[in-house]
């Protein structure tokens, strides 16, 4: 049996083959990093691009990003092996799409692309936006993302 | 539509034995709070004479959230220190977790998820309420918030077989899920919850927060103040993924219930931030 890490709210979390982690979406994005010949990976559950009162750096998507790619480096990852998968940034349901609030998934999911854009590590899949929440497992033995939304479930290999 | 779905519903919500019980103590207790002629001693003689609620107040008096640093072993000093309206929050979360602690099939919740969605957004809804300088209605707030989704715990029996229906109907329609619940089912969970308020005989603020929380603008007037911060701090929690179901964020966003609670998108955003730490206290009370 492999290990089930769930990672929460506004946590990095870091781990190698053959650990699963797991966490819950809903406008927040899971930022997942895999290094395919280390088998090692981590992920970021971020709930909003940049600060806006300070607090955890692991709660800002322009923060936690570093922060997971960073304390991959120091164990040995290489970034030309790494590749990324987003998942997350949905919004709830609206009739006027201007409401503030309605836009913070989109707006998590850009920074993410953004950030992960300047270290270099190609999104290899971008599964952002919709309505629905997401319960996402990513194994660290291949790299794969489960991702379960409304009822049904996708996998993805792609490295 | 589907006619024998909504029959069976029926069957369930008329028939009082199959709607989820508390012990009375805690409809006692809500009604005696909001008698202004009531003393204290009165009270506490009430809470003391069913003692798992007893036991269970105190523990939740002492916890990280309620307390107020020094150790509160009765409960005349819990009513003493923390004051009636927390002492009475108290009441009801101890009397409501054995409804709302379960797996909630339908919608995917796994064992505890219900309860915990119903704590972070009575949190919420309460530090909204103090923020705004809505002291008096801080409380309501609260257990407003701990218990607007009761009434999917029975209505996730029929979800369940009703699921991808439901869904169809979301996506053709362009509608919010609890919409598409009476559309499909003819009921929604606000008006399944109502009725199991009204099996409780809880005050009519608490049904109209249950009943109208995905709209709260239909709330009668006197309430909506409430409703609207109930769901705003439900849509807080469901953003953060907070018992987030496979009903998901198919839930309306109403601008007008945001402008009731005077909330400024920057004062939205930091409530937002502030969800991690504000939840280490919710978990206190789990
Ligand atoms: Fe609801
Ligand atoms: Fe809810």
């Amino acid at each position: 049996m492999s290990t089930l890490i769930n990672i929460g709210v506004a946590q990095v979390g870091t781990a190698s083959s053959p650990a699963v982690l797991r966490t819950i979406l809903g406008s927040c994005i899971g930022v997942c990093v895999y290094e395919r010949m280390k088998k090692m990976g981590g992920m970021a559950h971020v709930l909003l691009p940049s600060t806006v009162q300070g607090g955890k750096p692991e709660k800002y998507a322009d923060t936690a990003i570093p922060m997971l790619v960073e304390r991959l480096l120091a164990d040995g990852c290489k970034k030309e092996f790494m590749s990324a998968k987003i998942a997350g940034g949905a919004s709830m349901f609206t009739f006027n799409s201007s409401v503030a609030l309605a836009q913070i998934g989109e707006r998590n999911a850009e920074m993410a692309r953004a950030v992960l854009a300047k270290y270099g590590i190609p999104i290899v899949i971008d599964d952002t936006g919709g309505n629905a929440g997401r319960v996402i497992d990513f194994f660290l033995e291949d790299g794969r993302l489960k991702v379960k939304s409304a009822g049904e479930e996708k996998i993805y290999y792609k490295l | 539509m589907n006619p024998q779905i909504k029959q069976r519903i029926e069957s369930v919500i008329n028939n009082i034995e199959q709607l989820p019980s508390i012990p009375e103590v805690a409809t006692r207790i809500i009604n005696m709070v909001n008698d202004p002629e009531v003393s204290f001693k009165a009270i506490a003689d009430e809470i003391s004479k069913d003692q798992m609620i007893t036991t269970n107040i105190l523990k939740l008096c002492n916890s990280a959230y309620f307390s107020k640093g020094k150790e509160i072993s009765s409960v005349d000093r819990a009513i003493v220190t923390l004051g009636l309206k927390e002492v009475k929050d108290a009441v009801i979360l101890a009397a409501t977790k054995i409804v709302l602690n379960k797996i909630i099939m339908g919608y995917d919740l796994a064992k505890g998820e219900l309860w915990r969605h119903g704590l972070y957004v009575a949190v919420l809804a309460k530090k909204i309420a103090l923020m705004k300088g809505k002291k008096d209605i801080a409380d309501v707030a609260f257990t407003g918030g701990l218990i607007h989704d009761v009434g999917k715990t029975i209505l996730a029996l029929f979800v369940q077989g009703t699921f991808k229906e439901i869904m169809r109907t979301v996506e053709e329609k362009k509608i919010p899920f609890i919409a598409a619940e009476k559309d499909i089912m003819g009921f929604d969970h606000q008006e399944i919850g109502e009725r199991i308020l009204s099996k409780w005989k809880f005050p009519e603020v608490l049904k109209a927060s249950v009943r109208h929380h995905h709209q709260p603008m239909s709330a009668p007037d006197e309430f909506r103040t409430v409703v609207s911060i109930v769901h705003v701090a439900n849509s807080l929690c469901l953003m953060a993924g907070v018992g987030i179901g496979s009903d998901g964020l198919y839930h309306e966003l109403v601008p007008e219930a945001i402008e009731l609670t005077k909330l400024e998108p920057g004062e939205l955003e930091m409530l937002f931030a502030g969800i991690p730490e504000m939840g280490e206290q919710a978990e206190t009370l789990i």
